[in-house]
């Protein structure tokens, strides 16, 4: 899989030397200090590290949900450090699909609507945004599931329906922080056959865990500590579990 | 959403919205009241006939001048007479006199409160005159001074419960009368004091009542269009009759009924301001309780909030669902008004006349032109409450907004 970082021209996210710095009174916290990275299409990236290593800070700014305070970043060649709120909202809805530890699913609306959501943002007209919700439902296996509101899931079903809302607009890239905290390892195994099978049909991944065995599944591994990238890693014998079929 | 998010604190959107509830029932019911006034207003032309003119000593309309109007010589008999005889443009004239304390014995029993109206025959000519039962005097009876008398409709309710009245006597400062007549109503309101007399030629009435007393004369133009032609020729008249010179004023006044609507706009202040008042508090009192129902459900809807920015939801998008809300909660809170409103509107008009007879001017439904008043004080009240916790919500920062439990 090296060639295709090495050959790829223009990577789909590059950043360069950002960092983010909150101000506690007269005190700076760096969140992150110095940080530059690129992204290709269809790589699938995991992001290690120690808690408080910065590891959500910078899933955020690559997800357009925060700006750096310095550096560069370009999404597909475009300059995003230059957009106002509302473009970034349209990024976040068009090229972004994100998936979070706690699923953070809209309690009171069932699958189906909380799929729909990001076609609701995105303009789509009512009929065309059941039918696609239902289809990514589908496809991450919660057909029968799609009028079920999320205190009637489990786990494991909740976190395919964040990651269908996540799929539904066909996003360039899919960001998960921590997708797989809060279930168990049986459960996580089975959302990583889902994820592996979603960079088989080409989507770019960047997912972000604690665990060894997790990370095993991608192809980098960038490990952060204290705001910098610690070391950066090929590897060369991903984990595909697949289910046999 | 915005809407199952209010359905999930029914309570609390209830009683957040109860200021509102208040503040546009007080509208409404002010609407109400004043709109009862015109419908009593527009009854009592009709009845009363719009073109009806009465040329007085005295000034309905003139509290005023009150002490020039006390110091106006009368108008004697020979004048009035002559006022009488001498107009060309309207349909009738004729003379009247009233007396306001008069003995009244009937049936062995006395009463006070009613009046004497000495009139013409042409009397029965105008709506006023119009009979219920029985008949008017005859030219006849009015040129003989004949002892007739036609009863209001609340003289006889009052001595006639049980009807009979025609054909009994009348005993007015001891001489006696026969009932030939009883008037149809003619007041509402405030015009009941219209029930309350007693009609006799004015031949008969200058018998017992003396010749000394003031005198007017009911002129009736025949429309509305020839009032002001009317006017004028009695003005002119009158001056000359009154030996008035050209730099004098007139001693004289030609009342009409529109002198009433004066008064009736005197009351429409007195409920427009202790309604306004209370309406304004109300509102302001409505719009801190939505204002603060919405800034509770933007706190506990953060990390909503956060999700629904995270997956692409804009500034603008974030701002509507919350103004809508809090629309939404107004106009809910106005329909429970009107709803509320109509109830007690249906009631007291019907049974408030019962303890009170001046209610009987209001209608037991609500005018329609309110229900659209509601609806966009209510959406406009929804925007003002909703503006700034649709703002802040539609600035927090996503990131913060996700960290929020
Ligand atoms: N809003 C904030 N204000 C102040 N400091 C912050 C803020 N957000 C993050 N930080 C700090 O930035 C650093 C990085 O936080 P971040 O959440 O990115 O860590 P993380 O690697 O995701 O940790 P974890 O594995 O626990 O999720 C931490 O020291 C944190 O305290
Ligand atoms: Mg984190």
């Amino acid at each position: 899989m090296s060639e295709i970082i090495e050959t790829e021209k223009n990577p789909l996210i590059r950043i360069e030397h950002i960092s983010k710095v909150y101000e506690m009174g007269v005190e700076k916290v760096y969140a992150i200090r110095d940080i530059s990275i690129n992204i290709y299409k269809n790589e699938y990236l995991a992001i290690m590290g120690p808690s408080g290593s910065g590891k959500s800070t910078l899933m955020n700014i690559l997800g357009c949900l925060d700006t750096p305070t310095s550096g560069l970043y370009h999404f597909t060649g475009l300059d995003v450090s230059d957009m106002d709120d509302n473009e970034l909202a349209g990024i976040r809805n068009k090229e972004i699909g994100f998936v979070f530890q706690t699923f953070n699913l809209l309690p009171r609306a069932s699958s189906l609507k909380n799929v729909e959501l990001p076609l609701v943002y995105g303009g789509v007209s009512s009929s065309l945004r059941k039918e696609k919700a239902m289809a990514t439902l589908t496809d991450v296996g919660l057909g029968d599931r799609a009028h079920h509101k999320p205190n009637e899931l489990s786990g494991g079903q909740r976190q395919r329906v964040a990651i269908a809302r996540a799929l539904v607009t066909n996003p360039s890239i899919i960001l998960a922080d921590e997708p797989t905290g809060n279930l168990d390892t049986k459960t996580g195994e089975d959302l990583m056959i889902l994820f592996n099978s979603l960079w088989q049909k080409g989507n770019t991944i960047i997912i972000v865990t604690h665990e060894e065995f997790i990370a095993r599944h991608a192809h980098r591994i960038i490990r952060l500590r204290d705001g910098l990238i610690e070391s950066e890693e090929v590897n060369p014998n991903p984990t595909y579990s697949l289910m046999k079929n | 959403m915005a809407l199952t998010a209010l359905y999930a604190n029914k309570l609390r959107s209830f009683l957040a919205s109860l200021g509102v509830v208040i503040g546009i029932s007080f509208v409404i019911l002010m609407g109400w009241a004043l709109d009862g006034l015109d419908h009593a207003m527009a009854d009592a032309f009709k009845a009363l006939g719009a073109d009806m003119l009465y040329v007085d000593k005295w000034d309905w309309a003139g509290g005023r001048r009150w002490d020039l109007i006390r110091q106006r010589k009368p108008i004697t008999i020979e004048q009035g007479k002559e006022l009488v005889e001498r107009l060309q443009t309207p349909e009738l004239a004729y003379m009247y006199s009233n007396a306001h304390r008069a003995n009244f014995k009937c049936k062995d029993k006395a009463f006070t409160g009613i009046s004497v109206n000495g009139t013409g025959w042409q009397h029965s000519q105008t709506p006023m005159g119009s009979i219920l039962e029985g008949r008017h005097f005859s030219i006849f009876e009015a040129q003989q001074s004949a002892r007739v008398a036609v009863i209001g409709y609340n003289v006889n309710a009052k001595i006639f419960p049980e009807g009979g009245a025609i054909g009994t006597l009348l005993k007015i400062n001891g001489i006696d009368f026969t009932i030939i007549g009883v008037a149809k109503k003619q007041g509402t309101a405030f015009f009941d004091f219209l029930d309350n007399e007693v009609h006799i030629p004015f031949g008969a009435f200058i018998k017992i009542f003396g010749r000394e007393r003031s005198v007017g004369i009911s002129v009736k133009a025949g429309s509305e269009e020839n009032m002001e032609r009317v006017k004028s020729e009695i003005r002119g008249l009158m001056r000359s009759i009154r030996n008035l010179k050209p730099n004098q004023e007139d001693d004289f006044s030609i009342n009409e009924l529109k002198a009433f609507d004066e008064i009736l706009n005197e009351m429409r202040k007195y409920i427009w301001g202790a309604g306004i008042g209370m309406t304004i508090l109300s509102f302001i009192v409505g719009i801190i309780g939505i204002m603060n129902i919405m800034f509770v459900s933007v706190t506990e809807r953060t990390k909503e909030i956060g999700i629904r920015k995270a997956i692409g939801a804009r500034k603008s998008s974030i701002w509507y669902q919350f103004i809508i809300e809090s629309s939404v909660l107004c106009i809910a809170g106005s329909i429970f008004s009107l709803i509320l409103c109509s109830i007690i509107v249906y009631l007291a008009a019907t049974f408030l006349p019962d303890y009170w007879p001046k209610a009987d001017l209001l209608s037991p439904y609500l005018p329609y032109q309110l229900l659209f008043i509601a609806s966009i004080v209510s959406i406009f009240v929804g925007i003002i409450a909703g503006l700034v916790p649709a703002i802040r919500a539609a600035n927090l920062d996503p990131v913060d907004a996700l960290r929020y439990e």
